[in-house]
């Protein structure tokens, strides 16, 4: 598992301390109840946290899905 | 904290503790307030599970209006801010900001506040409540230019601060300073306006962070330390006065010394709250004899004992002062403008605090000052906590004339000692700090949130006694406190508590021997446990079981009167209204 890979399913363990590392790797909106509204604003924030930049909250609605933020992450990380 | 640091802190605590359940009203989407607050009430209740359940979105009256005694909570924390009190503040509203609009919002504020005052007088009693007053600014609606306040702001800021003024009188209600939130968290940081309009949450997660902080020190505030040892030299006062002699130490602002003197004025009204102050030096006795005789001293020479002056370490001092105080290291600052002497303290007494005093740094010395009064500081001021030093002086002459040669028996005979028992003394704050704060005297240690207090005092057969004592070298006032169940026949007690300054006056057979008589009960069964510190309390029911208890026990009323000495204390019983109810 890549670096980034990794401390995106750290944070899914903050926001989702349920969720087993498979179940985040599959992770989204659609499959995980207990990610809403004021799951996805806490994700976003502790992502921010743990890669030290801001995330938009104009971004949020799309970024609905494990494997979503991990590309986004991607992309800001080539970007950076 | 992050917020990743608040999640883990909520999620470290065990499933299987004790909830400790509170409501955050407040009108907005509370997303990171409500996860710091959690973080930061977790870390101040390490032995609970702390539960936050927001309230109504939109409708902080709501939410207060509908707490009822058949769902109390714990807590009860209150986020106030301007939309609460009219929806045309809210940037998220539609409301007209027009010129008419002005004078409705303010007559309209005034109603909400009304509204909100009344409901908080209808919260049953139990909870505690913290509430935050509007900490963002409002909106550019008023017809004045920024840089100048509008009457209409002007009157919405008196009408909040006079509602406040009205709520905290109710005793159970903590409002957060304002000032102090200011400090930490800059009004200009404090508004996230996207965060607001696409989330419903207006606060930065920094200013998040800080306002819970300080809900939650509201809420939960910690317990003020008892004590403060200070040195002199260069403390106290300024300048070494065994060179200078009693007459050139200063702490005046003509001599640039109004650090020391502002730190003498702290220390005089410290003591006035019921802090002990205690002076340990290295010096001439004679001298600083001669120093505390001058008329322009701050701290009152009656205001500190013991003092502690001679040449050897500075460790022995602060040991005969814990012992005159008989009070732990852990709970007294030791102020010395020497980091070797503070060194020196420390190693010797681990858990004492030391500052240092910051001699000639202006900005230091204001944050000691402050930094002094937070850990002493306290909600109110009681009866007690002005004869708490007079108290001790006495204890310390009754300990000398005790050991000074009349037999025990006589010598408690000739004392004229009264012990007041105290029926109806549920609402008094004095008797829950009393059981917050003892350790030694203390049946299992346990500590008790004011709502976890009302509840044991509300059960059924509930029994509360406050215990009071005054002999011939003065009153102690209330020292002691019992609590527990009664059916008739048994008296089950959970908490025994009575403070070190009362020990040796046989007080705790006194309390038995009452609690027998007035229940009617056989026997008293004690939910004991022992802890590090609770010797004194073990000791005593040795003499009267023959052991030392491991764990709970049953005391009967024959092996009680069989090994309980002479008591000489007149009795006198107080039956107040309340302690039927």
């Amino acid at each position: 598992m890549d670096e980034t890979r990794q401390r995106l399913t750290n944070c899914f363990q903050v926001v989702f301390p349920d969720l087993s590392p498979e179940g985040i790797a599959t992770a989204s909106t659609d499959t995980i109840a207990s990610w809403d509204s004021v799951a996805a604003i806490t994700l976003m924030n502790v992502i921010e946290d743990e890669f030290g930049f801001e995330m938009d909250l104009d971004d949020l609605a799309d970024l609905d899905s494990f494997e979503k933020l991990y590309s986004y992450l991607q992309k800001r990380h080539q970007v950076a | 904290m992050t917020i990743t640091e608040a999640l883990r802190i909520t999620q470290s605590v065990s499933r299987d503790a004790r909830p400790f359940a509170v409501t955050l009203a407040c009108g907005f989407t509370p997303l990171h307030l409500q996860t710091f607050l959690a973080a930061h009430l977790q870390q101040a209740l390490t032995d609970r599970k702390v539960i936050i359940t927001p309230g109504l979105y939109g409708n902080l009256v709501g939410t207060l209006e509908s707490i009822s005694g058949a769902a109390l909570p714990d807590g009860l924390v209150i986020a106030l801010e301007w939309p609460d009190l009219d929806p045309r503040l809210d940037y998220r509203g539609a409301g007209s900001w027009g010129a008419t609009a002005a004078n409705d919002i303010v007559a309209g504020a005034q109603t909400t506040l009304n509204r909100i005052a009344a409901a908080l007088l209808q919260v049953p009693p139990g909870p505690r409540i913290a509430l935050s007053l509007p900490t963002l600014a409002l909106p550019p609606l008023f017809h004045t230019p920024g840089w100048q306040a509008s009457q209409h702001e002007l009157a919405l800021d008196a009408n909040v601060v006079h509602f406040a003024m009205g709520v905290v009188q109710e005793g159970r209600i903590a409002v957060v300073n304002a000032q102090r939130l200011a400090e930490q968290s800059p009004a200009a940081g404090r508004l996230d306006l996207k965060s607001d309009l696409y989330t419903g949450l207006p606060y930065s997660v920094d200013h998040a962070d800080h306002l819970a902080s300080q809900l939650a020190l509201a809420l939960v505030p910690p317990s003020p330390k008892k004590g403060i040892i200070s040195d002199l030299d260069d403390t106290l006062w300024s300048g070494i006065v065994g060179e200078t002699g009693p007459d050139a130490v200063s702490w005046d602002l003509a001599s640039h010394a109004q650090l020391h003197g502002l730190y003498q004025k702290l220390l005089a009204s410290l003591a006035d709250s019921g802090t002990l102050i205690g002076i340990a030096s290295k010096n001439d006795a004679a001298v600083v004899n001669k120093a505390f005789e001058r008329k322009d001293l701050l701290l009152r020479p009656q205001q500190v004992f013991p003092v502690e002056v001679h040449w050897n370490a500075k460790s022995g001092s602060v040991a005969r002062i814990l012992e005159a105080w008989n009070i732990a290291a852990d709970s007294v600052i030791f102020v010395d403008d020497s980091p070797m002497e503070l060194a020196e303290v420390a190693a010797a007494h681990p858990g004492i605090e030391c500052v240092l005093f910051p001699k000639n740094d202006y900005r230091a010395g204001l944050a000691m000052l402050r930094h002094l009064r937070d850990r002493c500081g306290k909600e109110r001021v009681s009866k007690d906590d002005a004869l708490r030093l007079d108290s001790i002086r006495q204890g310390a002459a009754f300990r000398e004339q005790a050991s000074g040669g009349a037999a025990p028996e006589t010598f408690l005979e000739q004392i004229s000692a009264a012990v007041t028992f105290d029926f109806g003394a549920n609402a008094e704050p004095r008797v829950l700090e009393l059981v917050n704060k003892t350790n030694q005297f203390n049946l299992n240690g346990t500590r008790y949130t004011q709502p976890d207090w009302q509840k044991l005092l509300s059960a059924p057969g509930a029994v509360l006694v406050a215990v009071s004592y005054e002999d011939k070298f003065g009153p102690l006032g209330t020292i002691a406190a019992i609590a527990g169940q009664t059916d008739g026949k048994c008296v089950t007690i959970d908490t025994w508590v009575m403070s070190c300054r009362a020990f040796a006056r046989r007080i705790e057979h006194q309390t038995l021997k009452v609690l027998f008589q007035t229940t009617g009960a056989s026997e008293v069964q004690f939910r004991f446990t022992p802890t590090a510190k609770n010797g004194p309390l073990r000791d005593f029911f040795a003499s009267l079981l023959g052991e030392q208890p491991q764990s709970d026990f049953r005391l009967t009323r024959s092996q009680f009167e069989a090994r309980c000495p002479a008591l000489y204390h007149e009795v006198h019983e107080m039956r107040r209204a309340e302690a039927h109810g």
